[in-house]
């Protein structure tokens, strides 16, 4: 069952009856099977739902990196199917900003140059885009010791700010967040999301964050939750005195 | 990114070190067989080498290397001082022959018969301590009666004779297995049971295939070796000042019927059919398809496997805006760097290896070609293993490493 779609204005996701299949014949997996989600500019959208619903298929539908089989799209009010590889490419590395559950940091190069790569991509000189990964990796609370030091010298959560810095130093549009927490503990998540929603929101820019992790559902602006390749339902994430998560929205994620 | 995609490489330190380790391979083997190949074909040409004054070599029309001679009349020899532009023309005559030494022992030299008035294409002779002894010296020794000189000519051990005289011309069996020493003045061979005088040894340049050589003055040689209906192998001509060999030489065959070749033509041309019919070629390019094949597979499976561990993250650059290309040229900058530093290194082992071979009398000469081929074969490996790095990377769905997958 779909949800019925809250229509906004300044909508900078827009998504109507999305499918993807994987596979063919008797090997056909549906994935997506008529996504309707809309995320404004400013918000933070978390995706919810137990393994296999399809959250990470639809972050990649909106980010470009998938094609969907039918329906209609529009990611910050472009939709891929009118671009080439090439210009979704470009696409991505102008407007989107990735975190990665596992972090996805270079073992050798060190913090800095970690969250300068977007920069680098985008044809920046090296010396200037370090000095801006510097600032950003500062903001995050990163001396200069840390800012040379290796990932393998970093702990969890410190990678992941890396990581976060990573996704903002060249001011993305929007920033893609695949399990950021399900490697760190409680408390290290908390600050991670915390960080997130002071840093990284704002400026017009969205946030989608894919997590079955109920700790964090309180930084969310709004939640989808998935099923079965289906939003079922979006709301506002639970306030404190509330319980955090529906009975029913809890057993889906304790089988996750 | 370049720079990112060399510190990807550099920290990977074991297979960094493999793929250096696969193109030194490369590098210093095809470089050391082409050095080694070079060393011999020069070793080819030794009797025009060792003859830089000669600027024509005339011969029968049939030959075609120095070492595949086929003798002349002897008025070939008036023939070409007739023609004009020939400053000076000298025979030289080259036979096999078996020697008897001291011991009983036989073995095969070749015989190379210079002009006994010029003595042009007579080796320096050494004394037991190296020093040279001048030409005039060379002269003297080679008038004596009788008088040879030996060379080695590449090889090893097999100038010898019995260290103490009881062994030396014994009756009965040969004494084989008895004390040796190196031939010196004084001693004494037989040759088609001539008895020949040592009167010195040289040390010329190595020839390829090895063979003992033993210079002696033509009319020596005559007397030495087996009577033949002709006996003059080359003219060695000399071009009057001012006159080009290449025309001298077309002069010459124009004017005599016979082959004329300027000096550094008839090297080529002893390097051609050396490179036609030799076996060891054969060799050689075994050698250095083995170079190329250990080499691309040790640096293609590695480069292969460093690409393919490192996908993930080549799919997150992708995901962040870095198109295939600059993908791609991130493979290339790290095979580039494997190449130039396994290049480099490879370069150098061999130089080094070149220079204890060559004290042990191995031909081994670094030409350009041979460094070309280095380096080409580098290339080739090195372009290979990128390529079939490359792969991956165009099969690759960025989103397929979203959440771990």
């Amino acid at each position: 069952m779909n949800a019925a779609v809250e229509t906004v204005q300044n909508s900078a996701i827009n998504c109507r009856d999305v499918t993807k299949t994987y596979g063919e014949g008797n090997a056909a997996v549906q994935a997506l099977r008529g996504v309707n989600l809309e995320v404004r500019a400013g918000e933070l959208m978390m995706l919810v739902g137990p393994s296999g619903c399809g959250k990470t298929t639809l972050i990649s539908v909106l980010a470009g990196l998938l094609e969907r089989d039918a329906g209609e799209c529009s990611v910050l009010g472009r939709d891929y199917r009118q671009m080439t590889v090439n210009e979704k490419t470009r696409f991505r590395g102008r407007n989107i900003g990735f975190v990665f559950q596992s972090f996805d940091l270079i073992p050798t190069l060190t913090a800095a140059e970690n969250a300068c790569i977007p920069l680098l991509i985008g044809g920046m000189k090296r010396k200037a885009a370090l000095a801006k990964a510097r600032d950003v990796l500062h903001k995050a609370a990163f001396d200069d010791r840390m800012m040379r030091a290796l990932p393998a010298e970093l702990s969890g959560g410190q990678q992941q700010r890396v990581a976060i810095a990573r996704a903002l130093v060249h001011n993305p549009k929007m920033i893609v967040c695949d399990e950021p927490t399900s490697a760190l503990d409680s408390e290290t998540g908390n600050k991670v999301m915390k960080l997130m929603r002071e840093f990284a929101l704002g400026h017009e820019r969205v946030l989608v964050v894919v997590t079955h992790d109920a700790r964090i559902f309180q930084f969310a602006d709004r939640i989808a939750w998935m099923e079965d390749g289906r939003i079922t339902k979006v709301d506002k994430p639970p306030t404190s005195g509330q319980p955090k998560v529906a009975d029913s929205q809890q057993e889906l994620l304790d089988h996750s | 990114m370049v720079i990112t995609a060399l510190k990807m490489l550099l920290g990977d330190r074991t297979k960094y070190a493999g793929l250096l380790f696969g193109i030194t391979f490369t590098s210093f083997l095809v470089t050391f067989a082409a050095s080694y190949f070079g060393g011999m074909m020069t070793r080819s040409f030794a009797l025009i080498a060792e003859n830089p004054g000669v600027d024509v070599w005339v011969m029968d029309p049939a030959v075609v290397a120095v070492d595949r001679p086929i003798n002349l009349p002897t008025s070939a020899l008036n023939r070409v001082r007739s023609v004009e532009g020939v400053r000076s023309a000298v025979p030289l005559t080259i036979a096999q022959a078996d020697a008897r030494f001291a011991n009983g022992r036989f073995q095969s030299l070749q015989i190379i018969g210079v002009d006994d008035a010029t003595l042009i294409g007579a080796p320096v002779v050494l004394s037991a301590g190296k020093s040279v002894v001048k030409s005039e010296a060379t002269a003297t020794l080679l008038h004596s009666p009788d008088a040879v000189i030996v060379d080695a000519g590449g090889t090893s051990g097999k100038l010898q004779t019995p260290s103490l005289l009881a062994d030396q011309w014994p009756y009965g069996k040969p004494h084989l297995d008895v004390p040796m020493r190196r031939l010196r003045a004084g001693d004494e061979l037989l040759i088609n049971d001539i008895r020949v005088r040592v009167a010195g040894t040289s040390a010329t340049l190595p020839r390829f295939p090895p063979r003992p050589l033993l210079y002696t003055t033509y009319s020596t040689a005559d007397h030495i070796l087996l009577p033949e209906r002709r006996r003059l192998t080359f003219v060695l001509a000399v071009a009057a000042p001012g006159v080009d060999p290449r025309s001298l030489a077309s002069r010459i065959e124009a004017a005599t019927d016979l082959r004329a070749r300027a000096a550094e033509d008839f090297k080529a041309d002893t390097v051609r059919w050396m490179l036609v019919n030799s076996e060891d070629v054969g060799d050689v390019v075994t050698m250095l398809s083995i170079a190329m094949i250990v080499g691309f597979g040790v640096t293609g499976v590695l480069m292969f496997m460093f690409t393919h561990e490192n996908l993930k993250y080549y799919a997150v650059f992708n995901a962040m805006g870095a198109p295939t290309r600059m993908l791609l040229l991130m493979i290339c900058a790290q095979a580039i760097l494997c190449a130039l530093i396994g290049a480099g290194l490879g370069l150098g082992v061999c130089a080094i290896a070149g220079r204890i071979f060559t004290l042990y009398d191995f031909p081994f000469r670094m030409m350009w070609f041979a460094l070309a081929a280095g380096g080409v074969a580098v290339m080739l490996v090195s372009v290979g293993a990128a390529l079939f790095s490359m792969r991956p990377i165009l099969r690759m769905q960025p989103a397929s490493f979203l959440a771990g997958r």
